[in-house]
């Protein structure tokens, strides 16, 4: 394996949709109100109804065989599709990447289990009786892809992650790696939330989370467009202009790891924290408090509009710096609730009628 | 800039019936089968119950080597423990060498629930629709929970138990996950992000509920007048589907500087990689198997290699009748000329089709073909009557020098990938 030299990947679009709707909106609106589940009254969370697929993207029967995960992310990836198709690259240019919490996850059994319930002698029949036939691609997190793939036509590099908390920013990485190395011209990163179902309850009680904060939980999906050069006509670019990962089981030792990801965020542009202007990280997380007490930085965050993403809460926050306002470098800040530790570092730059000519 | 070197120091594997490689190896050698009736699959009538599994047997050598609890922890968990342990000790590497270094975990798997967690579940269930979360929580062990399995659980407990704290990544690329995991690992170390890294995949959906999902599909074999030995028979022009199956393996790899520096022994070198998006159809290939070719070419690219240098290729071979064809025509394109000096495995006809777990499985199979020079056999494979003569399936063990394998996973949705694997 050969290693270019560091292409820059740029985020030339972007698209959203959860409880705050489908355009993004900024970190200090009014936030939205949760509201009870159906499965259980007592629990709040900022739910969204599947939307419908943009027309002219997909299959039109498509949306009857989608559950409401893959539905979100096809719908945030569709939204692309005029853009990706005004860069006129090949099919074979184009890399996927997708972060998708448990794809393969029961959550469209639930009518099984409540037949099931009232037939638990006739246990498979009615697992049967209630499953669709084609229930295994369904829930297949490739499947997902497959249909983004097949409408946006990416035919280069791809990539699957499959886990609660630091999917999106795997998913981010692996697609800018496939930029900056040369494999692809474009990616097309996309995540969404976990369904909110009885099960994500259920995990959260039989693995507890490293970091289980006092979160409401939120349905949603992200997608984001790469690109090897900034959007045609765009005022300004929206560089990736670092990232790092860590993990730490152990929450004595994640200040540390935090502060360890920060800086190798930083590292690439020779920055330290003093010089970023816009912080967006949870500051309600001890640990990530913890890390900024001395900075002077005021941290903002979507969670309080939209809930928690899990796994679409990166690429969310990645779409809004996109289309709001942002200061010259931008460092975006995770801390999973499994552990996991991300930065991203976001820099800024006005464009030039010269600059902005000089690419295609 | 040139990238590092990315060596391979060690394995682990449970397959059905194996509880190491080695054990596998000399199973496939000796052309035995791993594929027999499952016991469930039995009970519960299903017309052909044939299929890989890990028995009771193997569950009961896997969980007494599990240092945690196992009232509150998955098979998942115990099995990725033990296929760990066996990798390390393979590297000779002690438990917290992951956590001095910047190391990463790489895991590919597919979800597992079975149909007693529904029952489970249903029972706390009303006529609403509405599910007493309090009072099922109240009444259940960990382990026990309906729903309580997680795709990444394995991934967690190897990285809190090694105490890595660079790159945790759990890849969920259906039956291309396990080949995707190790070339994540090799892309991480070769561009510098890590030194070390444990890749491969734990797959346990040898159930009724995959069977039921797979069936509905087409995907399984279904001809019962082969014994389940027989239904297996990728490339044959008889065969019907794919016989489902489990189990995990895992790789130790790492930099060359680093497995230098401690003096590891290395077991062979990965290559090169791709992985490609076909975007297609679902659940067939492109009908001329120009993607697959495209994935296997880029490999051979990555790896800087022609298609001259390949002597062996490890097939993803599901015995399927579109999956066979796609990868035959592919092969035939990457290879020209060239496909009549070199021979060819399908090792699912002899341990079924784990899923993700496959690719970990026919890595580590192609890895000690290259460490002892000996070509596996294809089971149920009869060369007179093969519809692809120009590919040289083995019918029995063949000693040759293999310098460099090619392993194909080619997944539902187009998910395809190749590895390219050598002598360190």
């Amino acid at each position: 394996m050969t290693r270019s030299n560091s292409t820059a990947v740029y985020i030339t679009a972007a698209s959203v949709l959860n409880a705050a709707g489908t355009e993004c909106v900024s970190r200090d609106s009014q936030p939205q109100t949760a509201l009870p589940l159906d499965f259980d009254t007592a629990r709040l969370a900022h739910c969204v109804t599947a939307p419908a697929l943009p027309a002219g993207v997909y299959d039109r029967k498509l949306s009857r065989s989608l559950e409401p995960q893959g539905a979100r992310l096809l719908y945030c990836a569709g939204r692309l599709a005029e853009t990706l198709r005004r860069l006129e690259l090949p099919d074979e240019r184009i890399a996927l990447t997708a972060a998708i919490p448990e794809v393969d996850g029961p959550s469209s059994c639930w009518d099984a289990v409540q037949a099931i319930g009232e037939q638990p002698a006739d246990l498979l029949a009615q697992f049967f009786a209630h499953t669709p036939p084609l229930h295994a691609l369904m829930m297949l997190n490739s499947s997902v892809m497959a249909h983004a793939a097949e409408a946006l036509h990416c035919k280069g590099p791809m990539g699957g992650f499959c886990s609660q908390g630091n999917a999106g920013l795997d998913a981010l990485m692996e697609a800018a790696a496939h930029l900056s190395e040369g494999r692809a011209d474009a990616a097309v990163v996309v995540s969404s939330s976990p369904n909110i179902t009885p099960a994500l309850y259920l995990r959260d009680v039989t693995h507890p989370p490293v970091n289980p904060g006092p979160w409401i939980f939120g349905e949603g999906a992200a997608a984001l467009l790469l690109s090897t050069g900034p959007a045609k006509g765009a005022q300004s670019a929206l560089r990736i202009a670092g990232f790092a990962r860590g993990y730490s089981a152990q929450p004595e030792r994640g200040v540390a790891v935090g502060r360890d990801v920060i800086e190798r965020a930083l590292s690439n542009e020779k920055l330290c924290l003093s010089d970023v202007g816009q912080v967006v990280a949870d500051g309600q997380d001890p640990q990530i408090a913890a890390l900024f007490t001395s900075a002077g930085h005021a941290l903002e965050h979507s969670k309080a509009l939209v809930g928690d993403l899990g796994t679409s809460a990166l690429l969310t926050e990645i779409a809004a710096t996109w289309a709001l306002d942002s200061s010259p470098y931008t460092l975006l800040l995770e801390h999973s609730r499994g552990g996991h530790w991300g930065a991203v570092l976001l820099a800024r730059a006005l464009l030039d009628r010269e600059t902005m000519e000089s690419y295609p | 800039m040139q990238a590092r070197e990315v060596l391979v120091t060690g394995y682990g594997l449970v397959a059905p019936t194996a509880l190491d490689a080695a054990s596998l190896f000399t199973t496939i050698s000796k052309k035995r089968s791993c594929i027999r009736q499952h016991p469930a699959f039995v009970e519960l009538g299903f017309a052909n119950p044939a299929a890989g599994f890990v028995d009771e047997q193997q569950w009961q050598v896997i969980a007494a080597a599990f240092p945690g609890d196992l009232q509150t922890t998955s098979r998942q968990e115990w099995l990725a423990h033990y296929v760990a342990c066996q990798a390390l000790a393979h590297a000779g590497l002690a438990d917290g060498a992951f956590a001095r270094i910047a190391s990463g975990i790489f895991v590919g798997a597919n979800k597992h629930c079975v149909s007693g967690d529904l029952r489970d579940a249903s029972r706390y269930m009303d006529d609403q629709g509405r599910v007493d979360l309090d009072q099922y929580l109240d009444n259940h062990t960990l382990s026990g929970g309906a729903f309580a399995r997680r795709v990444d659980q394995q991934t967690r407990h190897l990285a809190e138990w090694l105490g890595v704290r660079d790159h945790i990544s759990t890849h969920s690329d259906a039956c291309a996950a396990g080949t995707m995991a190790i070339g994540s690992a090799y892309r991480a170390i070769a561009r510098g992000e890590i030194d070390l890294a444990l890749c491969g995949a734990v797959e346990l959906m040898a159930h009724e509920l995959s069977y039921y999902s797979f069936d509905g599909l087409g995907a399984l074999c279904q001809r019962v007048d082969f014994s389940p030995q027989e239904q297996s028979r990728p490339f044959m022009p008889d065969r019907c589907g794919f016989v489902l199956s489990e189990g995990a393996a895992l790789l130790v790899l790492e930099s060359r500087e680093h497995a230098e520096r401690r003096q590891a022994r290395p077991l062979g070198r990965v290559l090169g990689y791709a992985n490609l998006c076909e975007a297609e159809k679902i659940t067939s290939s492109s009908r001329d198997g120009s993607k697959y070719a495209a994935c296997m070419a880029a490999a051979l690219t990555d790896a800087g290699l022609a298609s001259a240098a390949v002597d062996h290729v490890n097939v993803h071979g599901t015995s399927t009748q579109a999956n066979d064809r796609c990868e035959a025509l592919g092969l035939a394109q990457v290879f020209g000329e060239t496909i009549e000096q070199m021979t060819f495995t399908a090792n699912k006809s002899a341990v079924g089709h784990s899923l993700a777990g496959s690719g970990a499985i026919e890595a580590v199979l192609s890895l000690m073909s290259i460490q002892l020079g000996v070509a596996l056999p294809t089971l149920n494979f009869q060369p007179e009557k093969s519809q692809f003569p120009e590919l040289k399936f083995l019918c029995e063990p063949l000693q040759q020098p293999i310098n460099v394998v090619l392993s194909n996973s080619f997944g539902f949705g187009g998910v395809n990938s190749s590895l390219v694997l050598g002598r360190a």
